[in-house]
């Protein structure tokens, strides 16, 4: 026997399942990254719009105090109220810009520092210009004049103007280390992206070898099991045709057998019926001698006569006796050689026409015989009639005499055979005698009916010539039921038939 | 039959031969009967000593036929006497145990003029043959070339 291997097991079974818990690694890994990427730059954003933010406020700052100071000076030296207007109105915004920088900075120490180091400057500066803006409302022109011309307020001025500066170069290097951070997150994401995309094509790539390779595998051995498979066949075929050949020597060897067995039977038959008319020469000669001699007791002569009877009585029924075997032989081969031919057949129609033939000796044994539900088949009629003749005689003929006969007959299907069951409740057959009945001149029970022991071999002969089987199944005492299985179409191998 | 002809018995069992002559003697044929045991001798005394069957040439043959010889089959015997030019004419009775349908297509196929099957009882044996006989005895039986 051959055993099929699959070609590379081990590997076969680990490395699919194997490349798709690493493809799914991979693809979680990717997008974990991606996405702790993208928020590193979401944030990366938010901090260089928080870095204008701040810029722009420290530039709103410095608008508004420049704003203030001009609006001063141009009050100072035209003395024309309308600049109080722009003085008021800047000098009103800057609380706010201050607030929301102190608000924008409250995050970085550094920027807190230099915060609070420019806040008083700041003040400072506003004091000075609200207390010039003051006596110029009071008339005291030249005192406010006197105050701007200490130059303290030009000096207040630079000062919160440096320290703006510094707060917004502070900034700015923020704001480069930032967008330098953000490029870095970006340049991650993509190299991220990148590695994945291939390690998923290579993954991808080394899938479809793998599978490529497992379906040739599989394909390989695919063919290999085909081609075990043919051997296989070929060798059922092969045993088959042995078998057949063996099945038709010994149909042949049992025609010729027979055959060869008649022509010395005739030679047995034929000199025994001349001898019979010679006795009756011979004792008509005896007779003849007899009554020449005077000699009246003829009590001798009868004796002898029948003797002679008796001898030729045996010799003839012992002809006649194996001129039936042999004839039997001669048709079981016969049968196992017949051509059968296929053809459509009502097997219960079939059934009730052979039933109707032993009608009358179910009458006299008081027997009934019920046909089930039976189906049509494609097989040989001739043949299928003789096993169920053979059968429904059997059954009829070894009913007991003290039961009511009952003989049914039913079948069951399976897809390409139909099993028929002869069931009767006669005298059955001995456990020991179940294979031997179905064997040419054998009989099973005792011997208190006609019969020669062919029936069922004939039965078993043509049920094998169609392809099927038959078993029996017999409880002695309470039944029998054989069981044919043939099948639901009858096939016909091909044998030359000599 | 006219009294020249000659019967050509082939017929191995002896038992037979002898039945056989016995019944067909009983219908009244007193013609000669030759026996062949076998199928070598039976040839060579139907083609003679050169095997062209001339040594008959102007006597009337009457042949009945065994097929189940020792040596050959009766219908090799068959097909030689009807492929042969001087005793193709003659009849050919084949009397044999054979009842075997493609057998019997064969014989006559070939040429046979009867074939009989030996029945086993005796009762029909004897009566089949002399039956044979009496039909022997009105036949026409020409003379080989």
């Amino acid at each position: 026997m051959m055993v099929l291997r699959s070609p590379t097991p081990a590997r076969m079974g680990l490395s699919q399942p194997a490349i798709l818990v690493l493809g799914f690694a991979l693809l979680i890994t990717i997008s974990a990254c991606s996405i702790w990427l993208v928020n590193l730059a979401r944030t990366d954003a938010a901090s260089v719009s928080h870095t204008l933010e701040v810029e722009n406020a420290l530039a709103g700052i410095q608008i508004y105090v420049r704003r203030a100071e001009s609006a001063q000076r141009g009050f100072l030296l035209t003395r024309n109220p309308q600049y109080l207007q722009l003085f008021d109105e800047s000098t009103a915004a800057l609380p706010k810009e201050i607030k929301d920088l102190q608000t924008l900075s409250a995050d970085n120490p550094a920027q807190i520092a230099s915060l609070s180091a420019l806040l008083p400057k700041l003040q400072e500066k506003l004091g000075e210009l609200e207390q010039t803006v003051a006596l110029g409302r009071e008339g005291r022109w030249d005192d406010a004049v006197a105050i701007v011309n200490t130059n303290l307020g030009e000096d207040l001025m630079r000062a919160v103007t440096l320290g703006i500066e510094a707060m917004k170069s502070e900034e700015d290097r923020l704001l480069a280390s930032r967008a330098a951070s953000a490029a870095s997150s970006a340049r991650w994401l993509l190299a991220m992206n990148v590695f994945g995309v291939i390690a998923l094509i290579s993954l991808a790539t080394l899938s479809v070898h793998l599978s490529q390779r497992t379906t040739r595998a599989l394909r390989q051995a695919h063919a290999a099991l085909s081609v075990i498979n043919e051997d296989l066949e070929k060798r059922v075929e092969e045993r088959t045709a042995d078998l057949q050949e063996a099945n038709k020597e010994i149909q042949s060897f049992a025609y010729i057998v027979s055959h060869d067995l008649r022509s010395p039977l005739v030679n047995i038959m034929g000199f025994t019926s001349e001898l019979e008319e010679l006795r009756t020469d011979l004792f008509h000669r005896l007779e003849v001698l007899r009554l020449r001699t005077g000699d009246t007791d003829t009590s001798q002569d009868e004796t002898l006569a029948k003797d002679f009877s008796e001898a030729f009585g045996f010799i003839k029924a012992s002809i006649i006796k194996m001129d039936r075997l042999i004839k039997a032989i001669l048709d079981l081969s016969r049968q196992g050689r017949a051509d059968l031919q296929p053809a459509k057949v009502n097997t219960r129609e079939l059934v009730e026409s052979i039933s109707a033939t032993v009608a009358h000796q179910l009458m006299e044994r008081e027997a009934k015989i019920e046909v089930g539900p039976l189906p049509v088949i494609e097989t040989d009629r001739m043949a299928l009639e003789q096993i169920f003749t053979n059968l429904i005689d059997n059954a009829v003929k070894y009913l007991r005499l003290d039961v009511p006969g009952r003989i049914e007959i039913t079948a069951s299907e399976t897809a390409a055979y139909v099993t028929f069951a002869v069931s009767d409740n006669g005298r059955g057959i001995d456990a020991r005698d179940k294979g031997r009945v179905f064997e040419l001149f054998r009989r099973s029970g005792p011997q208190d009916r006609p019969g020669e022991g062919i029936g069922l071999a004939h039965v078993r002969t043509l049920v094998r010539r169609m392809g099927g089987s038959v078993v029996l199944e017999s409880e002695l005492g309470k039944g029998t039921t054989f069981k044919v299985t043939v099948p639901k179409k009858l096939v016909m191998r091909h044998e030359g038939n000599e | 039959m006219v009294s020249h002809v000659t019967i050509i018995m082939i017929e191995d069992d002896e038992g037979h031969a002898r039945l056989i002559e016995k019944n067909i003697r009983r219908a009244g044929v007193l013609n000669d009967i030759i026996g062949f045991p076998d199928g070598t001798k039976a040839v060579e005394f139907l083609f003679g000593p050169d095997g062209t069957g001339s040594v008959h040439a102007g006597r009337a043959l009457l042949v009945l036929l065994d097929l189940n010889l020792p040596d050959m089959t009766g219908v090799d015997i068959l097909k030689r006497i009807k492929e042969n030019e001087h005793l193709r004419r003659s009849p050919v009775v084949v009397l044999t145990t054979t009842d075997d349908k493609v057998e019997i297509q064969r014989c006559y196929d070939l040429g046979a003029n009867v074939y009989v099957t030996k029945p086993v009882n005796y009762e029909n044996f004897a009566n089949a043959i002399r039956q044979l006989g009496l039909f022997f005895s009105v036949i026409q039986v020409p003379e080989t070339k």
